[in-house]
């Protein structure tokens, strides 16, 4: 009886302890519903709307979304990298951008959403101007997607690494549709 | 007859010789490209036939009409808004030359900003013009300056206001036609060029419009399709396709407040859908090195290739430079993209081409092999 009880309380240690190693690779899971916002106004928030309605993903879209559109939301993903015209179509300035990011990014701590960061622009969305909201978005985030040729220089593995921060990397924006529907869980 | 006088005699020759061959050269830049309209051409227009003033001034410029005779979606492609930018130019001469249109029209103007083709940017030392061996014979085309010829339209302010914005540009901006969208019919030469192609949209009614443009490897901008906020999911579903087949573009939304631009023009002044494409060009450049005609088909400057070893550079830039036949190849898939996307939006109105040449076809046969 005694060997029984041992037996079943290591078994169950054992089943603890490997779903927990499981869960430790596992990628953070996401809810919906969805708010997509940008950092930097890049044009690549509309081709991320597209990416999640493939992963048959909902969402809503607001590049310019204040912390009052948070409410009802679960996740919160943020597409990376700056665009001077796409700041010019917005009329807003860059310190107001990171400005904005910045409050977003607080508000959702406060309300513990999860973070999801994509950055799909490659070398276009990388350099001094995307780099500072490449870095603010990456460093809140739970799970980074990023089109490889923006990674070249590890800058998101790096984040990713010391963050310890769940990370995929993907050839083609195309790519990206499979990541972002598992981690939806779809 | 005395010495001095043989000398000041033969001075006054050399210096004859040197006008004359000087002007002779300065001249040829007044012949016009020739540009063959190909099978698909079904009526060549003079731009005038939109605003009759233009009429034999130097600003107006051949308009090539391909109609399918089937109902569709009417396009027009610019090439030439900047005569420096030669891909833009040679994609709208391939067009011309090669296409066909089988669902809708097609409209396709190669020199927009005809008097252009007429001069080069001073202290630049570009070539004048450059060659393509196409299927029949040895092809020149001029190599222009960015904006409008400054004789017809000299002096330039010392600022230029953007009409109808007031926006303040340098005075050279006067004579840029993609600063001075929508025009107006009393304004300056470039001016009335971009109030004439307003009028041909609105005549032609045309559904979706292009502006091809290149840009110096270095700048932001590049690789690009730009276009007016009702015209982002098209391009948008446009970058997918061409993403699938390994073309990267950026997408960028055309500002609000940058005014007398195509993309923003045409969209807020138009029923239009407009896209502006940028492809890669070493020649305009500042760290372009030797700038002569290799320059502008291969597009190999070693300089570039430092540049993106060193990690500067926001596209790939390899040994391979980025040749005439690659940007023209990204330039007509970007179109071929667009078309398509636009199809899938408005289904009822398609516009459909023939003769596209792919873009590996392009790259591995060269523009040539597409010009009559």
């Amino acid at each position: 009886m005694k060997r029984s009880a041992i037996l079943i309380l290591l078994a169950c240690l054992m089943l603890v302890l490997f779903e927990g190693s499981l869960l430790g690779q596992e990628k953070a899971k996401f809810e919906q519903p969805v708010l997509i916002t940008s950092a930097g106004q890049s044009a690549d928030v509309t081709i991320a709307g597209m990416l999640f309605k493939k992963a048959n993903v909902q969402t809503k879209a607001l590049p310019l979304a204040k912390p009052a559109d948070l409410d009802g939301i679960k996740t919160l993903v943020i597409v990376a990298g700056f665009s001077s015209k796409g700041l010019g179509a917005a009329g807003i300035s860059r310190e107001q951008e990171l400005g904005r990011v910045q409050s977003m990014l607080q508000a959702a701590k406060e309300k513990k959403l999860k973070v999801m960061t994509l950055h799909i622009g490659g070398k276009a969305r990388r350099g001094n101007q995307s780099d500072d909201f490449n870095k603010l978005a990456a460093e809140a985030s739970s799970y980074l997607l990023v089109v490889k040729q923006g990674d070249e220089d590890q800058f998101f593995s790096k984040i990713a690494s010391e963050k310890k921060i769940t990370i995929d990397l993907v050839d083609k924006i195309a790519d990206a549709v499979q990541p972002v529907a598992k981690a939806f869980g779809k | 007859m005395e010495r001095h006088h043989i000398v000041a005699l033969c001075a006054l020759i050399v210096v004859g010789l040197v006008c004359t061959i000087a002007g002779r050269e300065f001249l040829t830049m007044y012949q016009p490209d020739e540009i063959l309209a190909g099978p698909g051409v079904t009526e060549v227009r003079l731009l005038s036939t939109y605003f009759g003033p233009l009429a034999g001034t130097a600003s107006d410029t051949k308009v090539y009409i391909m109609d399918s005779g089937k109902p569709g979606a009417t396009a027009l492609v610019l090439g030439g808004t900047h005569p420096n930018e030669p891909a833009g130019f040679m994609t709208a001469v391939l067009l011309t030359e090669h296409v066909v249109a089988s669902e809708g029209k097609l409209i396709v103007i190669p020199q927009a900003c005809n008097s252009g083709f007429s001069c080069t940017d001073p202290l630049e030392g570009y070539p004048q013009s450059y060659t393509i061996q196409s299927k029949s014979k040895l092809r020149t085309f001029r190599f222009g300056a960015r904006a409008s010829n400054p004789v017809p339209e000299w002096p330039d302010p010392l600022v230029f206001l953007q009409y109808p914005s007031g926006q303040q540009l340098s005075g050279n901006e006067v004579r840029n036609l993609n600063r001075s969208y929508p025009g107006r019919p009393e304004g300056t030469a470039t001016e009335r060029i971009a109030y004439a192609i307003m009028r041909l949209i609105e005549q032609e009614k045309v559904d979706i419009a292009f502006d091809l443009h290149e840009a110096a490897p270095e700048i932001p901008i590049i690789d690009a399709i730009v276009t007016h906020e009702k015209g982002k999911d098209i391009a948008a579903s446009a970058l997918f396709t061409l993403e699938m087949e390994n073309l990267q573009y950026a997408l960028e939304m055309s500002p609000v407040n940058f005014r007398g631009l195509s993309h923003r023009e045409w969209g807020d002044n138009s029923h239009v859908f407009p896209f502006l494409m940028e492809t890669s060009n070493p020649i305009q450049g500042r760290l372009r090195g030797k700038t002569g005609t290799s320059l502008i088909i291969q597009g190999v400057d070693e300089r570039y290739f430092e540049a993106a070893q060193l990690g500067t550079m926001r596209i790939t830039y390899d040994l391979a430079g980025e040749p005439l036949a690659r940007r023209v190849g990204r330039h007509l898939r970007g179109l071929n993209a667009l078309f398509g996307a636009y199809a899938e939006t408005v289904p009822e109105k398609r516009i459909v081409i023939e003769n596209i040449p792919s873009f590996e076809a392009i790259v591995r046969q060269g523009v040539g092999q597409y010009l009559n």
